[in-house]
């Protein structure tokens, strides 16, 4: 035999108190507090239901029709009605938006001083007037290890005199920051050199090719 | 997949079914896609219980009509962003329950007082002005009339936690599952509170049982 307590909640749970199961049943015939307490619980729930129920009033729907007018007429700011997680992803995609923009337009650079005073004391290659005159190198034994060095310097050689001198002869390519490299057509053994697309960040991208030209910018990581 | 089936329910809608014959979901796809017949139809299904529910929560009728206003606003404007995952009823019920608790905390923070209840008891509680009605014994309407007054006000002074659930309970008639669903409670939870709103209420009303 069930308690009294798990009869009174099971009346107290019943969809219809007045509709119980024959054990329920059985037991509150036998049984004075929980046949009070069904009875209890019938009257209430009948108090509670008979309760009168209001209804919108007549102009309940054109009232509703003017103020979604309303709310459809105001600019909209679905953003910030946006679920947390678009918001946040739409924050971080800008973001990175704006530091990739402050990077190309080099506000992250650190000022530039002149190449004159941080140049080192190495032997300045002189100019070569024809093609296949001397190359000079300073600490550099072979030409391409300058230019694996770093393309950015090899971009700064374009404020070199030297440079600037050379590129006017259109013969060969002097980047020197630490030492120099020279190429001079058709003694660079014979091999084109040719720069891997910069990917990194938003340097410009540097073409090299011995062969053909000495530096020129082809363009931009994007 | 799922925008898929509700652009077919929509078209579906928008063509040879009526709106009557439509479930709410179905309704709520048509929304989605601007069809205004489709709200109407919406509200006319539940403005009365969600108008009866908020009623029964403020017990004050021109702010329950504003506030089923608002309801029915805020389906519609977030009837793309409905997910069909319980009722609709459910749904449009916790709006409604949400609307409604603000109210009551904003007025609580206002300490707007009742001319039925300026007074509290030892426990803090308010106790309602309730004088003795010494005049002959009036018609049955009018007692009727009182009764039914009793028993809203003593829906109105039970603690707001317990009086959404009696009311979503014994007035709107929804199960238990619907309930918890619909306050984001358990279900022992939702039959605790229950029980004891009505253990409150059988001695407020225990004149009328």
């Amino acid at each position: 035999m069930k308690g009294c307590n798990h009869i009174k909640q099971i009346i107290d749970e019943a969809d219809k108190p007045d509709q119980l199961p024959f054990e329920i049943s059985q037991h509150i015939a036998g049984c004075s507090d929980c046949e009070r307490f069904a009875g209890e619980r019938i009257a209430l729930r009948r108090l509670m239901s008979s309760a009168d129920r209001v209804s919108p009033p007549m102009n309940f729907d054109a009232v509703l029709r003017a103020r979604l007018a309303e709310v459809k007429a105001r600019p909209s700011f679905e953003w910030f009605g946006a679920p947390g997680y678009l918001r946040l992803a739409s924050a971080a995609a800008g973001l990175i938006v704006m530091v990739f923009a402050a990077q190309y337009f080099g506000l992250f650079d650190s000022p530039r001083t002149s190449i004159s005073e941080n140049r080192p004391k190495v032997a300045t290659p002189s100019a070569p007037t024809q093609p296949g005159e001397s190359l000079q190198v300073g600490r550099r034994e072979t030409p391409f290890a300058g230019i694996r060095q770093s393309s950015s310097r090899v971009s700064r050689n374009r404020q070199n005199p030297v440079a600037n001198r050379n590129r006017g002869t259109g013969s060969a390519l002097v980047a020197e920051d630490d030492g120099g490299v020279v190429l001079v057509r058709g003694q660079n053994g014979g091999i084109d050199v040719q720069m891997p697309t910069v990917s990194v960040g938003a340097q410009p991208l540097l073409y090299v090719s011995a062969g053909h030209r000495t530096v020129r910018n082809v363009g931009a990581s994007f | 997949m799922a925008a898929v089936t509700h652009q077919a329910q929509a078209i579906e809608l928008s063509g040879s079914r009526s709106v009557e014959a439509a479930n709410d979901h179905e309704l709520l796809a048509a929304i989605r896609d601007g069809d205004e017949i489709a709200f109407q139809e919406l509200v006319r299904r539940y403005r009365n219980p969600i108008t009866n529910f908020v009623y029964r929560m403020l017990d004050d009728y021109d702010r329950a009509v504003e506030l089923t206003q608002e309801t029915f606003i805020r389906v519609y404007t977030s009837a793309s962003r409905y997910q069909a995952n319980y009722s609709f009823s459910t749904y449009i019920y916790r709006i409604a329950t949400n609307l409604a608790i603000s109210e009551l905390r904003r007025r609580k923070r206002r300490k707007m007082v009742s001319l039925f209840s300026p007074f509290t008891n030892d426990d803090g509680e308010a106790v309602e002005l309730d004088p003795p009605d010494l005049n002959a014994l009036q018609d049955e309407a009018l007692i009727e009339n009182e009764r039914r007054r009793a028993v809203s006000r003593a829906i109105t002074s039970l603690p707001q936690k317990y009086r959404a659930a009696i009311v979503l309970r014994d007035v709107e008639g929804l199960s238990y599952d619907q309930i918890a669903q619909t306050l984001k409670l358990s279900e022992g939870t939702v039959k605790s509170r229950i029980n004891r709103a009505r253990n409150l209420l059988k001695e407020k009303l225990s004149a009328y049982i």
